[in-house]
């Protein structure tokens, strides 16, 4: 039998059409330590107040909708256990730094923009037509940009960038780490194709280093690290281009 | 949705969360603590703005470079650089340990291990520290 307590979940809400800002609302919740917030708030959509509105899809870390933040820090709802939540209170907020929407759901149109703009798929060097076979790549190549192709675009590293709240116009930790995961693809026609927004000022170099994006990524991605690498890439890249007296 | 669609019907009106300019990072103990960090940089520049000074007395000649000695050893200025040093092992480690985020270096199938990375430059640290110490002991 698994040990049920109650909660005190405080959930900003905000319905565009009755409210002129957000509010706290709380609601009392059972709960059990294997749950997770999300679990916690099907539980009140379930059982306490219909009106509430929230993104999640998979329930399993994979699909990125339920991103949120959780006591002030970017989490995954699915992936923020009870039991790390001792207090008996919750405080769930849509993720900073993007409008809200309707309570925890927020305007994402501004990072499918820039994710758009990256040009976030292979720009091959040189086009195949179907007879000619796949464009191969050996497992060393893969774990070059491996670890920057398992982002699920939550947005958490967002929430969390310094940067991106006081510089919007910033392209940002996924968007310029999924740029930085195409150019260093052996199979890329790389930064040429897709380098002038990443080099720009809203690209690599807006990021401080700060590191926050890094630190809340629940996919372990590492975009601060990505940042780092590109900035080292569009310099060499500036460099060379000036040396061949192309700049 | 269709493009009949007025403003009053439509009852999106997303809520922009004000931001303050000059405050944001008193919003979280991480920014707090990325402040402090990057104000403390300051002593690094302060230390660093000393050493490149030493080289201007060094090449102005041997009496500018006797007043430099002396400004070194006043006690202010030791204590100012006992604090600079502090200041700057801190940052050296927090970039060191960096590192292995800003490059990825592949041997052979493998991506190096990040710990390898790290250790180097401790090593490469302490021997350029070592060589310094017996180089101002042999002078
Ligand atoms: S980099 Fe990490 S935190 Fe950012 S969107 Fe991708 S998975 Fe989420
Ligand atoms: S490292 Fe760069 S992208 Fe990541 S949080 Fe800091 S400023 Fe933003
Ligand atoms: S519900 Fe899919 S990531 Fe949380």
């Amino acid at each position: 039998m698994t040990a049920t307590r109650t909660i005190q979940l405080e959930v900003l809400r905000y319905r565009p059409e009755q409210d002129a800002k957000p509010f706290f609302q709380t609601y009392a919740v059972p709960v059990e330590d294997e749950w997770v917030v999300l679990d916690a708030l099907n539980y009140v959509k379930d059982e306490l107040d219909r009106t509430l509105s929230y993104r999640w899809s998979c329930h399993m870390f994979v699909c990125g909708s339920c991103g949120m933040m959780i006591n002030g820090e970017p989490k995954l709802a699915c992936k923020a256990f009870m039991q790390d939540y001792p207090s008996g209170k919750i405080r769930v907020e849509p993720l900073s730094n993007f409008p809200i929407e309707r309570d925890l759901v927020i305007v994402q149109d501004d990072f499918v923009e820039k994710l758009t703009a990256v040009k976030p798929y292979l720009l091959p060097k040189q086009d195949k037509t179907v007879e000619q076979g796949e464009y191969l790549q050996t497992p060393a190549e893969l774990k070059k940009y491996k670890q920057y192709s398992l982002c699920i675009n939550c947005l958490c590293c967002y929430a969390a960038c310094p940067q991106y709240g006081l510089e919007p116009s910033f392209i940002g930790p996924a968007a310029l780490t999924l740029a930085h995961r195409y150019n260093t693809d052996s199979r890329d026609a790389g930064p040429e194709a897709r380098g002038d927004l990443v080099a720009a000022h809203e690209g690599v170099w807006a990021c401080s280093f700060v590191g926050a994006c890094s630190q809340v990524c629940p996919k372990d991605v590492d975009p601060a690290g990505a940042i780092q690498q590109a900035k080292l890439y569009s310099a060499l890249n500036f460099v060379t281009g000036m040396v061949k007296g192309d700049k | 949705m269709s493009a009949a669609t007025t403003d009053t019907a439509n009852p999106r009106k997303p809520y922009v969360r004000p931001i303050s300019k000059t405050s944001w990072f008193l919003t979280s103990a991480r920014y707090k603590s990325y402040m402090v960090h990057e104000v403390s940089s300051i002593f690094v520049a302060l230390y660093m703005i000393q050493l490149v000074a030493g080289l201007f007395y060094l090449a102005a000649g041997p009496e500018e470079w006797e007043s430099y000695l002396a400004f070194l050893r006043s006690p202010v200025v030791i204590l100012l650089t006992l604090v600079g040093l502090v200041f700057f092992v801190i940052h050296t480690t927090s970039w060191f340990k960096a590192v292995p985020q800003a490059t990825r270096i592949m041997r052979g199938e493998e991506v190096l291990p990040g710990k390898i990375l790290v250790t180097a430059h401790y090593g490469i640290w302490a021997a350029v520290s070592l060589f310094v110490i017996i180089l101002a002991w042999v002078a």
